[in-house]
């Protein structure tokens, strides 16, 4: 039955034999291939009908778990819905009362303000990344320092930033207070609690970042130093413009990933103020959908709200994408 | 012979991961009907709470099985946060617990949505429970005939109620020399300026103040004052928002004053309670709210403490109640089971006593809680007042009663320039009312939609 000497572990698929004897002089006994013609075999189509198989199985998945769910929470923004009784159709009214509802604006407004952490985030983990490039002792310590809070859960990092945070007795406080510096009540107050959110959310994505950047940097060909060394560029010079485009697809990564993660901030949030914070001022817009889900048990207005927030992200990292495709950088 | 057979494993795996994949899509609304291997009824229990909740149901729990033989109850815990979460999930996805916790202020849209069971026949003629035996409010909160909340059908029993009452250090008044506070006779507002100031002291010369009279967070403690001062949030019927009269503004200038002007809590800009708790544990506080779930925790303190009555000028004291109940679901496959375990976990003794002795609610069952304070060995000395709470002068908080929260929530959104003195409490209610008004008005609107 079996034509091709391969070994007992190689696979007998009939498919793959060819492939798995690719090497002239191991093959002697190998057949001429059967001249290419239409396969319309019966063997074939049993081929196709597993391979439909597999694919069905991420198609159903997409089907169930994401675009029914979307058609239907598209559905539900146009009505008025507790999430347990009746829908009533309302048509467009939960936008239109979007429009004017400024909770909604506020926690708009809350959810970009803490993005301001992506850029600074960004140029603390390259900074990093290009201190631990170097030839130095130590570096994997502090790789794996720096990679820590990515691996811990998110809300017993939250739970402990709070107590960090805390006016009385928080280690931040306590810190400040041994330079003569009476720190304020972070969480408590409407003007130090978005910097302080922002300061734990730094902290938590550095490791990630980081990494990518140190994975980035070590692939740049060592040829284009040396090169520019050569003509005389200084370090300054040579981190411009070598190192700095290099890793623009990693930047260009973590930008459209930190956006749309930032767009979600929810956990440090729910737990750090569970009120929202001051007079609203740490509530994000995932955080205020949740509320007006779960809480305030209107799904339909939540529906709506998650509907835009969709919206913005997909024309947002598709603005990002463009120009990132105008702009793209290669080395001849 | 080989290839075929792998082949067909090939297919099945590829057939298996469609199969079992349409299958988890649809909800798992297949083979469900309550019912073990073994033939003995299966009844879920969803509930949050800590170890201390844990170890009374699973007694009571135990005995409820013992009692009904054939029937299994699964316990589900969750956090106090994800509960409710978990619970919509839940209900949405059909797959709703036979009994679960339900809060006062859920009882409207999940009766009308005929999520939970109207309870009220079964436990009336119930031989476990005897409803004269369990606190009037906490029952009268799942009652709801359809357009108001505290009457008509029962769609929970209470698993237990908290009033919150006041509480003072002792200790820190017998140090200053300053006459105990009567246990029946409340303070007046201007009596309790007037002790906080005294309490206010620098005890060790140092020219820092060292403890202060009180440090309330006003989340939960303006209810005291404002009911106590004759205003209130909403009114009788429920349609309006109150929170723009005289006496209403009165009492929240009041409450801002103990800090901005009369000096007499911990610094100026912080209402956070933690700050406050934890000074009150140190001993550093005079006054301060207690509720039974807070008893044991006290009576680890340093410092002697009791309970008296929040301070009022009507004469009558006034504060909260809170309270959490138990509900079977309408879709349970025994509704009978469903009701008794109900009643177990509400009034069984023993469940009750471990609750109670663990420090973290008062019992359930008056007869029960009639004993408990007549016992003078455990302290507070003057748990009494946690009884008169219940009984005599506790209301429901304001929101308990309504389809939805977001209006009495946005009371306090804004409310930190009114504790720091930057706007006046008069300015301030003036402002919030229409806000509130508005939010009112859609709960009402979302509650006869949700009827309809």
């Amino acid at each position: 039955m079996a034509h091709v000497p391969v070994a007992d572990d190689a696979p007998t698929d009939a498919a793959s034999a060819p492939i798995a004897a690719p090497f002239p002089g191991a093959t002697a006994v190998e057949q001429p291939s059967p001249p290419l013609r239409p396969r319309k075999s019966k063997l074939h189509a049993r081929e196709r009908r597993v391979g439909l198989l597999f694919v069905g199985v991420p198609i159903i998945g997409f089907l169930t778990f994401t675009l029914y769910p979307l058609l239907f929470s598209l559905y539900a923004s146009m009505t008025k819905w507790n999430g347990l009784g009746p829908m009533r159709f309302t048509g467009f009214d939960n936008y239109v009362k979007m429009a004017g509802d400024e909770r909604v604006h506020t926690a708009m407004f809350n959810t970009v303000f803490l993005m301001l952490g992506i850029p600074i985030g960004l140029i603390l983990s390259l900074v990093l990344a290009l201190a631990l490039n170097r030839k130095m002792r130590g570096t994997t310590f502090f790789r794996t320092v720096y990679y820590v809070p990515v691996i811990s859960s998110l809300a017993a990092i939250a739970i402990m930033w709070q107590w960090a945070f805390n006016g009385d007795f928080g280690l931040i406080n306590q810190a400040l207070d041994l330079v003569g510096i009476q720190g304020p009540n972070w969480l408590a107050d409407k003007d130090t609690v978005k910097p302080a959110i922002i300061m734990m959310t730094v902290w938590k994505g550095l490791g990630y970042s980081m990494l990518l950047y140190l994975a980035a940097i070590q692939s740049v060909p060592a040829s284009l130093y040396e090169a520019a060394a050569l003509d005389g560029a200084n370090a300054f010079q040579r981190f411009r413009s070598i190192t700095l485009p290099m890793v623009r697809p990693v930047t260009f990564f973590l930008v459209v990933t930190s956006i749309i993660g930032g767009s979600q901030v929810f956990i440090e949030i729910n737990i750090m103020t569970p009120t929202g914070g001051p007079e609203y001022s740490s509530a994000t817009i995932v955080w205020h959908i949740w509320r007006t889900a779960f809480n305030y048990r209107d799904m339909g207005y939540a529906s709506a709200m998650s509907i835009v927030l969709g919206l913005l992200v997909f024309v947002v990292t598709a603005i990002q994408f463009r120009r990132n495709a105008r702009s793209t950088f290669s080395v001849e | 012979m080989m290839k075929s057979r792998t082949r067909s494993a090939l297919t099945a795996t590829a057939a298996a991961l469609t199969l079992s994949l349409a299958l988890t899509a649809c909800g798992g609304s297949g083979s469900d009907d309550g019912t073990n291997a073994d033939g003995s009824k299966q009844l879920t229990f969803m509930f949050r709470g800590g170890e201390d909740e844990k170890a009374a149901y699973t007694e009571a729990i135990k005995q409820f099985e013992a009692a009904n033989e054939g029937v299994k109850v699964n316990m589900i815990v969750t956090t106090a946060d994800e509960y409710a979460t978990k619970l919509q999930a839940a209900i949405t996805g059909r797959q709703i617990p036979d009994v679960f916790y339900v809060e006062p202020g859920q009882v409207q849209s999940l009766a009308t949505s005929g999520v939970v069971m109207d309870l009220t026949e079964k436990v009336e003629g119930s031989d476990v429970i005897d409803l004269d035996n369990i606190w009037e409010y906490g029952v009268d909160s799942y009652r709801f005939d359809g357009s108001v909340q505290g009457e008509g059908a029962i769609y929970a029993l209470p698993k237990d109620i908290g009033p919150f009452s006041f509480g003072y250090n002792k200790t820190m008044f017998e140090e200053a020399g300053i006459e105990l506070p009567d246990v029946d006779t409340p303070y007046t507002l201007d009596e309790f300026v007037q002790v906080a100031k005294e309490l206010t002291q620098d005890t060790d010369g140092d020219g820092e103040l060292d403890q202060w009279g009180t440090g309330l967070n006003v989340t939960w403690n303006l209810q005291a004052f404002v009911w106590g001062n004759g205003g209130d949030w909403i009114n009788e019927a429920q349609d309006t928002v109150t929170v723009d009269t005289p006496e209403f503004a009165e009492a929240l200038q009041w409450f801002a004053d103990l800090q901005n002007v009369h000096g007499t809590t911990p610094s100026v800009e912080q209402a956070q309670t933690l700050d406050t708790y934890q000074r009150w544990m140190q001993g550093e506080i005079g006054f301060f709210p207690v509720g039974p779930w807070d008893v044991s925790t006290y009576n680890e303190l340093d410092f002697e403490w009791d309970l008296i009555p929040y301070p009022s000028d009507a004469g009558t004291p006034a504060t909260w109640i809170g309270t959490l109940g138990i509900a079977a679901s309408n879709s349970t496959k025994h509704p009978d089971e469903a009701v008794e375990l109900v009643e177990y976990l509400v009034a069984n003794v023993d469940a009750q006593q471990t609750l109670v002795d663990a420090g973290v609610q008062i019992p359930n069952l008056i007869d029960m809680a009639d004993e408990w304070v007549a016992d003078t060995e455990s302290k507070p000395a003057n748990k009494q007042e946690f009884l008169d709470v219940a009984r005599d002068y506790g209301r429901a908080l304001p929101a308990n009663n309504t389809y939805s929260a977001q209006w009495y929530d946005e009371f306090f959104v804004n409310i930190q320039p009114v504790l720091d003195g930057d706007q006046t409490a008069a300015e301030y209610v003036k402002e919030v009312q229409p806000k509130m008004q508005v939010l009112l008005d859609e709960a009402i609107a979302a509650s006869q939609n949700a009827g309809s």
